[in-house]
């Protein structure tokens, strides 16, 4: 065994960590180098003074005793249990009725939970009302043939028509070198705030675009609702809403046109 | 159907008798909390105050609670990994300078220079000096010292609390000592050229 060896088991060997082949061989290496076996002397020594005098930090009493108050009945959902549950626990003579209480009691809770958890998903979310909003809006207009309240397929006539009736000024594009046929504009209602519609047309295809300014910028979308199709993004502080019964490829073109002319004032 | 079952059960078997078996808090108090001063002491050598100490034991306390299905073997070690665990979460919020090169091992490829352990002889030192000296020790090579000489504490334990082979269980502990031989050599030598003025 090398010195540099026998050092290094010197620790294992002390700690009591070594295999008896390897310790007899240390101790024979031990027998004949004095100056490792007084390192050795050494290593237990600081063992035994660190046993002796360092610190060991019990922990105080009142800390066992909060940790252990704090220690809920079940592990995995102490914190989540509503305190009712506890009255439901066994409790001498009403053992049984209780037990007997638990499943239904826990029947219940599930019920109480779905219901709950309908009602939010129940409940529109505000995209879901505009949705409903953007759609009606177009339905109606088609359904009474009225779909401007400004008849013009100048874009110098429907923007001061609508910005002398509303807070903000639309954007209002002229796309007919693109064959979507600016025809007018009118105003509606839509998530509780006035908007602005232009209404644009391919062929037999009226098309509605919707427009108020908005705060955050949304995530383009798409979506097909009762056979209208939907589009929707949000461009240097506006919001557009585009409804129409015309194909999704062509509302797609216009949806790109109308970004790229408001991408910039 | 269900609710009939139950109370036939409970017929049956008396409640009283099988209740301290079922029951989980019951269980982890016998099993774990006799270890609560361990998990107190490796969190106060750790934080190096009882302040610290006090939250990192409560939160590990209440952690292994939730694991306790997770107890295979000895809970002791178990319990204290779980305090080692908290321990470094504890860090990463609050001294997060301090976790740097904590966990890589980097620390363990360092060569150290001298080729044996020529520690000097602990008996003169008082237990102030012992303790500031550990203190000081950088906190892996802390951690090992206090599992095996405080906790007495196998090697195998130690690297399943301090999750690295055995191997580096080690060659930690004998630089942990060196290192301590050194700082109270150190010391030793600073108090003496006071003395002498």
């Amino acid at each position: 065994m090398t010195r540099e060896e026998a050092n290094r088991l010197l620790h294992a060997y002390i700690d009591g960590e070594l295999d008896a082949v390897k310790s007899l061989e240390l101790e024979a290496h031990l027998a004949g180098n004095p100056s490792v076996r007084a390192a050795c002397e050494r290593l237990r020594e600081m063992s035994a003074a660190i046993r002796d005098k360092a610190d060991y930090h019990a922990a105080p009493a009142w800390l066992e005793e909060r940790v252990r108050a704090a220690i809920p009945a079940e592990p995995k959902d102490g914190h989540a249990r509503p305190a009712w549950w506890g009255w439901l626990k066994p409790a001498g003579s009403f053992a049984a009725v209780a037990d007997w209480l638990r499943p239904a009691a826990s029947f219940a809770a599930v019920a109480l939970v779905t219901w709950v958890v309908a009602l939010g998903v129940m409940r529109p979310s505000e995209d879901e009302r505009i949705t409903q909003d953007v759609l009606a809006s177009h339905v109606r207009a088609t359904l009474s043939s009225r779909f401007y309240d400004v008849a013009s397929s100048d874009q110098h006539t429907v923007k001061p028509w609508l910005s002398a009736r509303l807070a903000f000024s639309p954007p209002v594009a002229d796309l007919s070198a693109s064959d979507f046929e600016l025809v007018g504009g009118r105003l509606d209602y839509i998530g509780a705030q006035p908007v602005a519609v232009l209404v644009y047309k391919r062929r037999q295809h009226m098309i509605d675009v919707f427009l108020w300014p908005a705060e955050a910028q949304k995530a383009e979308q798409t979506l097909t609702r009762d056979g209208f199709n939907i589009e929707r993004f949000a461009r240097n502080g506006m919001s557009f809403w585009i409804v129409s019964d015309l194909n999704r490829d062509e509302l797609d073109d216009l949806a790109r046109l109308l970004a790229e002319r408001s991408a910039a004032p | 159907m269900l609710a009939a079952e139950s109370v036939l059960l409970h017929q049956t078997v008396s409640a009283p008798l099988h209740k301290p078996l079922n029951d989980p808090k019951r269980r982890f108090e016998q099993l774990v909390l006799p270890h609560f001063d361990a998990a107190y002491n490796l969190a106060r050598w750790l934080t190096r105050n009882d302040h610290d100490a006090q939250d990192v034991v409560q939160e590990a306390v209440l952690r292994a609670y939730r694991f306790f299905d997770g107890l295979r073997g000895e809970a002791k070690p178990w319990l204290l990994s779980i305090v080692r665990n908290t321990f470094l979460t504890w860090l990463q919020i609050n001294r997060p300078a301090d976790t740097v090169g904590l966990d890589d091992g980097l620390i363990d490829l360092i060569p150290s220079d001298e080729d044996g352990p020529e520690v000097l002889a602990a008996r003169s030192f008082d237990r102030r000096m012992l303790n500031e000296a550990i203190a000081g020790l950088p906190v892996q090579f802390r951690e090992v010292l206090i599992l095996r000489e405080l906790e007495d504490l196998s090697y195998k334990d130690i690297a399943r609390i301090a999750d690295v082979p055995i191997g580096t269980v080690m060659s930690r502990l004998a630089r942990a000592r060196r290192l301590l031989a050194e700082s109270l050599g150190a010391i030793s030598n600073i108090s003496g050229t006071q003395v002498h003025k």
